[in-house]
């Protein structure tokens, strides 16, 4: 109950903010990369939170899609909106050929083996010039503003595409949390060994939670490739960029709860924004190094995430109301 | 100025508030207030001052410091009434998100009359995405091709682009080899896969194919390499005559010590970057003599205005730093031409015409001029020489300062 | 014969990989943690190689020592402020706190000692030595050489000193191990510091050929996270192997594919052998 109220509140504020932002400024674009990032870590949170499987390799789904959408754009005029769902199916399908592999392995194995699967991403989308348009990237095209072209010419539909693209992403991952097979995969997490015993498949469960997680990711590939207009193999298959940055967000917000990668988001992103205005034509390398002292102190401070702060914050007002 | 009295607290003494006040009622501002002050104009400076190019971030920002305090020294800019040039930095970071939402921001929160960056291409095209839909100018020393490749109308890059610098690249070692009784039929490519290797490897492949000389290793290797043996094997085993790598910096030396190593004489050509830096040098003492380089540009061009550099920040003056002084100079002879600090007005004076003068005079040709997809069709690539700790322009022979020495 | 030459080369690059991911291995091995900072310190190590050369003089090999001891220093101030403290949280808030540690180091060098690109010029840099056909770089034995009296240093250590018993007992059981007498928790100080110092000392071995700025851990940090995950965590025999065959296949890989495909090659047999070996080669897995 209280996790759903204070959903609705966020996503209700979510919804007035690109009301309230400058349409052509700054802070929509931030607001609406905020957005991106927030469902990109909710749909990682569905491996990472729920499957309890920490990928590390996540942008290799990401970066699929940006290039199927933006590659069926350029070379064959297709909309976006189709490339997106064309990437969702190959991000699923990679997804799909990662698990396979990776299915045994453990905790940290697992977590530098999807590393790995991401950098083979890049490395091809590097390679392949006469598809990818190699180390140089490739630019969405500058076109009327069409919205069944998704191009247009403001922010703020961006920001509500990644408002809507949000709340979609969290509903899936309360729908599955909620689900049997959510219950399939809490069980997995606690003890792999026992839920076999239970009759419990763990092999398709993991498999369906990548292949649902590695689609939607793909998906939002798409979502950025419209809003960034410009990308490289680094930007959208990038580790720091992409991977670990979403697992973080994830992570510092309450990994495995629905509003811990929204949080997560709200905090990284916009930190990271103000740690650049105000620090870095100070000195160089001075705005990164406020922002990792930053996060040093808040992991030390809530190691399982922002959300414990609004559990304990819960668990005060529950027992000032019960006498 | 200021005790703590024994309660603690900061007791301010009579003193310390007397000369505060003389102080404030001294500076200009409260006694000049009668003579109205000219708006500043607001350049941004988007540069990558953290991640793997700070270096060359933090070279370029140099560049644009000196040029603009000379400029505000000399007394601003006249027709604006004196005005006085406001550099806005912001570090681009290594992301080309980043580097666009930095770009947004100058744009939105600190009134920008242009943007100056950003070194590497990525990010340069990443802000050049948002400059455009904004309309407002970007002037840049990045040179993949597709900068000035997609009929952009914001965009002004004063350098050659990066096909051309890869077949002159190929094109003046052919010249200086036969004027020296060389031939060569045989070469090595070797680059690095990001876009600046591939872009310039691109135009020397033209080059060689043009000149019909048979490519006889063509290699594109990781950004990061950490072990560079493989290459110069192959290398050693293709038969190459001479060799082009294009890096940065630790692939530079790398490749040289390596070749070193196993005793292989050959010329090697470097593709800037790694390779006309004062770290080179450094890096590879007496091994660095002679080695030659394209580059887009050379402070020997103009030494009366690039030893200022020198004197300023201790080292000679990169390319990248004098390219960036150059984009500054053209800016604000631009918002001279236009007599407005206004983005627009400024990106249509930039689109006619020839500047020169100021930094201009360290260009090829003592001038730049845009056509129209924005490229500086004045701009020509230099064949330079390592001598001592100093790179000298050797070729084309119209504008070289020492005869090219070759050896085989 | 181009065979052999790329065997040869691939193991003596082998050689430094280990040494230089030997430490990350020991810290997980021991505590647990995926250390995502353990690069940095070979930045450090690499730095306090170069300013030794540039203001002593003294050959970066001989300065590996001084490497170790100023990031063992710096390892046990980190890991009794820091890593302490988290060693009961979940083990992705670990993870993450040594990505901003990771942060923090790689910007706090670029704040300290600027962006430039420092190298040093020894006397062997530029030799090597002809055995038949075959070119061995000197440099490169000469970090190997080194890397492997550092590994034989930590094997005699950890099996033969009390403190390498009581950290494998540590590693082993840390409740056993406290109720045998063992400080536990100074013995993760000596993990950490240790593994850190070995990296470091690692960082200024490789200096004759790698030009040391700010960033330059990051270059390193997937390569050695291969190594020691295709080893098998937590086993220093295992880094040592894991070294050898990233070496190798790197080396080889440049034979029959694209150089460019170099680290696509070696990716994807990493991927392979954990799906057939999911402990990794030498897998003792925690």
């Amino acid at each position: 109950m209280k996790g759903r109220i204070a959903l609705g509140i966020l996503i209700a504020a979510m919804a007035l903010m690109p009301l309230l932002l400058d349409p052509r400024g700054y802070w929509i674009r931030v607001l609406a990369i905020t957005l991106l990032f927030a469902a990109m870590a909710q749909a990682w949170n569905i491996v990472g939170g729920l499957a309890n499987q920490i990928s590390l390799g996540h942008a290799a789904f990401f970066g699929i899609g940006a290039y199927t959408s933006t590659v069926l754009l350029l070379k064959f005029g297709i909309s976006p909106w189709l490339g997106m769902f064309a990437g969702g199916v190959l991000g699923g399908l990679a997804a799909f050929i990662i698990a396979i592999p990776t299915m045994r392995l453990q905790g940290h194995y697992f977590a530098l083996a999807t590393l790995a699967f991401g950098e083979v991403m890049r490395v091809i989308a590097n390679v392949w010039t006469s598809l990818t348009g190699g180390p140089g990237g490739l630019s969405v095209p500058f076109t009327a503003p069409d919205f069944f072209a998704f191009s247009f010419k403001l922010l703020r539909p961006h920001a509500y595409i990644a408002l809507a693209a949000l709340v979609i992403v969290t509903a899936i991952f309360e729908g599955i949390r909620r689900s049997a097979m959510g219950y399939r995969l809490r069980a997995i997490r606690q003890n792999p060994a026992a839920a076999e015993v239970i009759g419990v498949d763990t092999t398709r469960v993991k498999l369906q939670a990548a292949v649902i997680s590695g689609a939607l990711t793909a998906m939002l590939g798409t979502l950025y490739a419209q809003v960034a207009v410009f990308f490289d193999p680094d930007t959208v298959f990038g580790i720091a960029g992409i991977s670990i940055r979403i697992a973080l967000i994830a992570i510092l917000g309450g990994v495995g709860t629905a509003a811990g990668p929204i949080l997560g988001a709200f905090f990284i992103i916009p930190l990271e924004e103000i740690m650049n205005d105000l620090l870095s034509s100070r000195a160089a390398g001075l705005s990164q190094l406020a922002f990792g002292v930053i996060l040093i102190a808040v992991i030390l401070w809530r190691p399982r995430g922002f959300i414990t702060v609004f559990d304990q914050l819960w668990a005060r007002w529950s027992r000032m109301r019960s006498p | 100025m200021s005790r703590k009295n024994s309660a603690g607290t900061i007791q301010m003494n009579r003193r310390a508030v007397l000369s505060g006040t003389a102080a404030l009622l001294a500076s200009p501002s409260i006694i000049s207030s009668a003579r109205a002050e000219a708006p500043a104009v607001n350049v941004g400076v988007i540069m990558p001052l953290s991640g793997p190019n700070a270096q060359f971030g933090i070279n370029g920002r140099n560049g644009i410091e000196l040029a603009a305090d000379e400029i505000n020294a000399a007394g601003g800019i006249a027709e604006l009434g004196g005005a006085r040039i406001n550099l806005v930095v912001a570090d681009a970071t290594s992301t080309p998100t980043t580097a666009g939402n930095v770009a947004q921001r100058l744009i939105t929160q600190a009134d920008i009359t242009a943007v100056l960056g950003a070194f590497a291409s990525s990010l340069t095209l990443a802000i050049s995405e948002v400059t455009e839909r904004r309309d407002i100018p970007l002037l840049t020393m990045s040179f993949a091709d597709q900068i000035t490749g997609r009929g952009y109308k914001n965009i002004f890059q004063v350098v050659a682009k990066a096909s051309v610098i890869g077949k002159a690249q190929f094109d003046y070692t052919a010249a200086i080899a036969q004027a020296a009784g060389s031939k060569i039929d045989k070469i090595a490519i070797m680059y690095e896969d990001t876009a600046y290797g591939t872009a310039q490897a691109n135009g020397l492949r033209a080059g060689a194919k043009a000149a019909n000389v048979e490519i006889v290793m063509d290699d594109a290797y990781p950004l990061g390499i950490t072990d560079t043996t493989p290459l110069v094997n192959k290398l050693r085993g293709s038969g190459a005559q001479a060799v082009f790598p294009v890096s940065y910096l630790n692939d530079s030396l790398l490749i040289i010590r390596t070749m070193r190593q196993q005793k292989l004489a050959i010329p090697a050509i470097g593709g800037a970057a790694g390779y006309v830096i004062p770290d080179f040098e450094k890096g590879l003492g007496e091994f660095s003599e002679n080695v030659l380089s394209i580059n887009t540009s050379n402070y020997d061009l103009a030494p009366e205005l690039t030893d200022r550099f020198r004197k300023r920040f201790g080292y000679f003056m990169v390319h990248e730093a004098l390219e960036h002084a150059v984009c500054l100079e053209v800016l604000v002879q631009a918002i001279k031409k236009a007599k407005s600090a206004k983005a627009e007005d400024v990106a249509s004076a930039l689109r006619g015409g020839k500047f020169t003068g100021g930094w201009i005079n360290g260009m090829t040709g003592g001038a730049v001029q845009f056509n129209e997809s924005g490229l500086n069709v004045l701009s020509v690539p230099l064949m330079v020489q390592w001598r001592g700790k100093d790179i000298v322009t050797v070729w084309p022979k119209d504008v070289a300062k020492s005869a090219p020495v070759w050896r085989t | 014969m181009s065979l052999i030459q790329a065997i040869l080369d691939g193991l003596l690059i082998g050689g430094v990989y280990a040494v230089i991911s030997i430490g990350l291995t020991l810290v997980y091995g021991v505590m647990g943690i995926v250390n995502f900072a353990q690069a940095e310190f070979l930045t450090i190590g690499m730095f306090v190689a170069w300013f030794a050369w540039a203001f002593l003089g003294l050959d970066p090999v001989l300065a590996a020592p001084l490497s170790f001891a100023v990031a063992f220093a710096i390892g046990w101030v980190v890991q009794g402020q820091l890593i302490a403290r988290v060693l009961s949280a979940p083990s992705v808030a670990q993870i993450f706190l040594t990505v901003g540690i990771l942060i923090v180091i790689e910007n706090g060098s670029l704040l300290l000692f600027g962006s430039q690109f420092r190298s040093v010029t020894t006397s062997y840099q530029t030799e090597s030595l002809s055995v038949g056909p075959l070119f061995i770089s000197v440099p490169y034995l000469i970090a190997f050489s080194m890397s492997l009296a550092c590994g034989v240093a930590l094997w005699w250590f950890m099996r033969a000193s009390w403190f390498g018993r009581a950290m494998r007992a540590t590693a082993q059981n840390p409740a056993a191990a406290r109720l045998m007498g063992i400080d536990t928790a100074l013995m993760y100080k000596m993990a950490f510091a240790l593994g850190v110092g070995l990296t470091a000392f690692g960082g200024a071995v490789i200096l004759p050929y790698v030009t040391v700025f700010p960033g330059v851990g990051g270059q390193f940090v997937v390569l050695m996270f291969t190594v020691v995950v295709l080893g098998g965590l937590g086993s220093v025999a295992g880094a040592v192997v894991g070294g050898l065959a990233v070496g190798v296949i790197q080396s080889l890989s440049s034979l029959f594919f694209p150089i460019q495909l170099q680290n696509l090659v070696l990716f994807v047999v990493f991927i392979l052998v954990l799906a057939v070996r999911p402990q990794g080669l030498v897998g003792a897995s925690r």
